[in-house]
């Protein structure tokens, strides 16, 4: 057999046994990351708005064209209908706005008249010990619920920020700063559960 | 018997994948800001390290040596996702802190080095002796860089939520401790520090040869 095939043979043996390993590894294991996601997901999702007891995702294309669009330069995931007893009351906006080690996957939280009921950070690659002060000094993600109704970016603006973790406090203050635009260009107009 | 932990003892001491050898540097300087996350991206390289160890040394006959790199990449990239994998489904809390960097240890080059320089040459449990002392010996160096930097960067050393250690309150802790120079810095001074004690044990072991 020429040497050629022989390498050929020895790097897909290589290949599909690692494959065939991989595939088993993942089908192991998918449902219980997929599991994990949703409970992740469920739990941001609760703690931007305690008393809301059931969250949909919004389908409506055009209306997630627009909202992506007011949500520019920040990157708009999802949004979702968050009713309390049956009732609406309000939005979950899932997007990801730049820090300074890369995306920060946050969830806003407004109600009807759009004002913030809470903000998570759902996932953030920020420096320890300075970037992820926004997470552990409380303060300042407890600040965002202090901004009036149908807030703008100004509004956004005048909070505080933190010394030392300037970046990643600025990629959750323009989060919540696109989630104002969001509610002022879209979901404001949106009657609850109209679709 | 002997060789075994010879070779187990040489990743830890005197070829430190870090310390000696200066191979797979990247990561370790980018993720030792808490003690927490080093601890458990060292553990996925100990892993990753020994389990292809393992398989190119057990088939170290039957790859052939102009495909080997690209043999061992795939080996190295299965197991690091097998990691991965089972990290998303059983630990998402600390899978979430490390994010890119467990995906990125298919490309640290020690555990490349160590598929190449041992394993593809040794026999299976020389190879498991080696994969586990370069492993433990890239552990212990990053938690004890970590500690240092995590220490004195932020003023405490915190494990899930948990304070064990805390510096007085008048303590401003610098903050290029935590940034990329002060990795570079710290690090240099721990290269300095195992130099020393390299150099000293030598000393005494030639003053007692001489003796003799």
């Amino acid at each position: 057999m020429p040497k050629s095939i022989r390498l050929v043979i020895a790097v897909l043996v290589a290949c599909v046994s690692a494959a065939l390993g991989l595939s088993l590894t993942y089908a192991a294991t998918a449902p219980r990351i997929a599991e994990q996601d949703r409970l992740a997901e469920e739990r941001s999702l609760q703690a931007v708005m305690p008393d809301a007891d059931d969250f949909e995702k919004v389908a409506d294309a055009a209306l997630l064209e627009a909202a992506a669009a007011a949500a520019g330069p920040t990157d708009l995931k999802d949004v979702y209908l968050a009713s309390e007893a049956g009732a609406h009351a309000g939005w979950a906006i899932k997007l990801a706005s730049r820090g300074y080690g890369g995306p920060m996957q946050l969830v806003i939280g407004l109600d009807t008249s759009g004002s913030v009921t809470g903000v998570s950070i759902l996932s953030m690659n920020e420096t320890p010990g300075l970037g992820t002060k926004v997470l552990t000094e409380s303060w300042f993600i407890e600040q965002f619920v202090t901004l009036p109704a149908g807030f703008d970016d100004a509004d956004v603006r005048a909070l505080d920020s933190i010394s030392g973790s300037t970046r990643s406090a600025n990629g959750v203050r323009n989060g919540v700063a696109a989630a104002g635009r969001v509610y002022a260009a879209v979901l404001s107009g949106e009657e609850g559960g109209a679709q | 018997m002997n060789e075994w932990i010879r070779t187990f003892r040489q990743g830890i001491g005197i070829e430190n994948p870090l310390t000696v050898l200066m191979i797979g540097l990247c990561a370790t300087l980018a993720v030792s800001t808490q003690v927490q996350n080093a601890a458990f991206m060292g553990l996925a390289v100990v892993f990753v390290v020994t389990m292809s160890n393992i398989l190119v040394s057990v088939f170290r006959n039957a790859i052939p040596s102009e495909v080997r790199i690209p043999i061992f990449i795939v080996v190295i990239a299965s197991f690091v996702t097998i990691v991965d994998l089972v990290m998303k489904a059983f630990v998402p809390g600390i899978y979430q802190v490390l994010g890119i960097w467990i995906p990125l240890i298919v490309v640290n080059c020690m555990i490349l080095g160590r598929a190449e320089a041992f394993a593809y040459h040794n026999k299976p449990l020389l190879a498991i002796a080696d994969g586990l002392g370069m492993g433990i010996g890239f552990w212990l160096v990053m938690v004890v860089l970590a500690t240092i930097r995590e220490l004195f960067g932020t003023g405490a050393i915190v494990w899930f939520e948990t304070t064990l250690v805390r510096l007085p309150a008048g303590y401003a802790p610098p903050s290029v401790l935590l940034l990329f120079p002060g990795a570079f810095l710290v690090f240099g001074f721990m290269i300095a520090g195992t130099r020393w004690l390299g150099e000293r044990s030598a000393a005494r072991a030639e003053a007692r040869a001489c003796r003799r």
